[in-house]
């Protein structure tokens, strides 16, 4: 699977995480490799290994000065590329620092996050061309949290429509990035949905669907994008949001999640909201991307607010909601306990795709759907049809993300 | 409280790798009896296919020309003796052929309350009709252009 990962762009970090130019280094740790992260005194960005190819300190003390990161155990010095460009204890004019090259990889901003590749430099992909990071700026909102399992398993809630009716049914009523649309009470009022789902060029496409006013069915689509991409269906004229969980290693991911309206600024109270931990954002620990309720304080569980029907499993926050219940199923859920059900349909079948797209990677090496930059168009939408429409041939245009448009939502 | 006293919290420690061993491990049995319904001749095949295969409680069956039920290779079911005892069905289809047998066996599995699923092999939309007639009653529709979504399925749901 991390083989599977290396074909594909993924974000590394936050643009905000190295916000100025000479500024400190920042770790980072991605599909089990400890890097380390620095913008230089060109604004460039490089993502290069932990350790210094001395003596193994880590670079993290490293002095971000004058074009390149410096050792300052012994004064060695890289640039964004991991090249090594000065060795202070060999001789001027020795050649001994152009054989010394850290591993590294591309690292680039693209709206607010920084991506990198992390594959063999000969397949590098296009840039992604998700919507949420090309809009402009005032548009769209990014945060991330540290979540502490398997990155499928965070992910596979993404995909699983079906819990929203049980554990973020406080949130449907009350939450500033949800609250108040048309789409909430067929939500509320159905809570049995049937789904469909169909392969898309980059992955899938979930529908869930609920009864509406008569002869009318609601339903809910789902993009998922391979590996890791996910968008949640719209609520009304609130921004729409998803997510990416990147792995960090096997019992640990990073979950990004995104707010962005197609065709208008992100108010201000909007923004606020998502600063604050509504919706799919979490409220963190000042300085860290750590959330403020979390497994060491059981995640600040109120069992009376529980009981008066604020939340659903005492704990708040959707993005709290969703990562408690993931992290104690443990690091790596064992799935050979697991009893599914025919609405796990989309669970399954994500689980079959992603298994394919390995071995066809390592057998054959195919390149993976989700690669091509065109799979990444795509677009939740929320819409109400005719019982006896497809929401396949109804919403092609719905949920394909065309700049400038407004999403398809009820 | 966990870190004013420099302990774990319940949290944390429940959801460790270590206290993970201590689940309890017991084999999961077979819960469901299934019956895997082939809508068409080609579907048939699919069946016959993953009928091959070891299962502990699915029982494959096809319709015939005239939309009556078969268990593969015999005779003639009247569809309620075929689904008694059922608690999940699941329909193959790769065309509209098979559209009124899927109504009939969606109404059916609905009355009874037995949950339906849906799997339309194909590519593109040659069943639309029969997509159409599982809609009001399939729990979930797979559309797929690869057959071994189907197995995928009855072995995720340990029929």
């Amino acid at each position: 699977m991390g083989e599977l990962f290396r074909q594909y762009w993924i974000p590394a970090m936050l643009a905000e995480e190295l916000p100025e130019t000479d500024g400190p280094p920042v770790r980072v740790k991605l599909l089990s490799e400890r890097l380390v992260a620095f913008r230089d005194s060109e604004g460039r960005y490089g993502l290069v290994d932990e350790f210094c190819a001395h003596r193994g300190a880590s670079l993290w003390f490293g002095r971000n000065e004058q074009g390149g990161l410096r050792c300052p155990y012994h004064g060695w010095k890289y640039d964004v590329s991991g090249q090594c460009l000065e060795v202070p204890s060999e001789a001027d004019n020795s050649s001994f620092c152009q054989n010394v090259k850290l591993t590294s990889y591309p690292l680039v901003k693209i709206g607010d996050v920084l991506w990198t590749y992390m594959g063999d430099a000969a397949t590098q992909p296009p840039l992604p061309e998700f919507e949420w990071t090309h809009v402009p700026a005032e548009q769209t909102y990014t945060s991330k949290r540290w979540q502490q399992c398997n990155w499928l398993q965070a992910f596979e809630g993404g995909i699983d429509s079906s819990h929203v009716t049980f554990l973020h049914s406080g949130g449907l009523k009350t939450d500033p990035l949800f609250k108040g649309a048309k789409g909430n009470e067929y939500n509320l009022n159905d809570t049995k949905p049937f789904f469909e789902v169909a392969d898309s060029d980059g992955g899938l496409f979930v529908g869930a669907r609920r009864n509406a006013e008569d002869g009318t069915y609601y339903w809910r689509i789902t993009p998922w994008v391979m590996p890791a991409f996910t968008m949640v269906p719209p609520r009304g004229d609130h921004p729409v949001h998803g997510h990416f969980w990147v792995p960090i290693d096997d019992e640990n991911c990073w979950t990004y999640s995104f707010d962005y309206h197609p065709v208008r600024p992100l108010t201000e109270t909007e923004r606020q909201a998502m600063v604050d931990g509504h919706g799919v954002h979490s409220k963190n620990i000042p300085g860290t991307y750590r959330p403020m309720a979390n497994m060491d304080n059981d995640y600040l569980i109120d069992r009376e607010a529980q009981k008066r029907g604020e939340t659903y499993s005492g704990v708040a926050g959707i993005a709290m909601q969703d990562a408690s219940l993931q992290e104690s199923m443990g690091p790596i859920v064992d799935r050979s306990k697991e009893r599914l059900v025919p609405a796990d349909s989309g669970i399954i079948k994500a689980r079959q795709k992603l298994r394919k797209a390995a071995v066809a990677l390592r057998d054959e090496g195919v390149t993976p759907p989700g690669v091509d930059p065109e799979h990444h168009r795509v677009r939740s939408a929320a819409v109400v049809l005719p019982q006896a429409e497809s929401f396949l041939d109804s919403c092609r245009d719905a949920v394909k993300a065309v700049p400038g448009t407004a999403q398809h939502t009820v | 409280m966990s870190l004013a006293t420099g302990r774990q919290s319940e949290s944390a420690r429940a959801a460790s790798a270590a206290e993970a061993r201590y689940r309890i491990d017991v084999p999961i049995a077979p819960a469901r009896a299934a019956r895997v319904v082939a809508l068409d001749d080609r579907a048939a095949q699919v069946a016959a296919r993953l009928a091959a295969h070891r299962w502990a409680h699915a029982e494959f069956l096809r319709a015939d020309a005239v939309g009556e039920l078969r268990e593969l290779g015999g005779g003639p079911l009247p569809l309620t003796a075929a689904l008694i005892g059922a608690d999940v069905v699941v329909v193959l289809a790769t065309e509209d052929g098979g559209r009124d047998t899927a109504e009939r066996i969606g109404r059916h599995c609905f009355r009874y309350g037995i949950t339906t699923a849906g799997v339309v092999l194909g590519q593109g939309f040659e069943a639309d009709d029969a997509v159409a007639a599982l809609r009001p009653y399939a729990r979930v529709l797979l559309l797929s252009a690869d057959e071994s979504d189907v197995f995928e399925l009855l072995t995720a749901l340990r029929v």
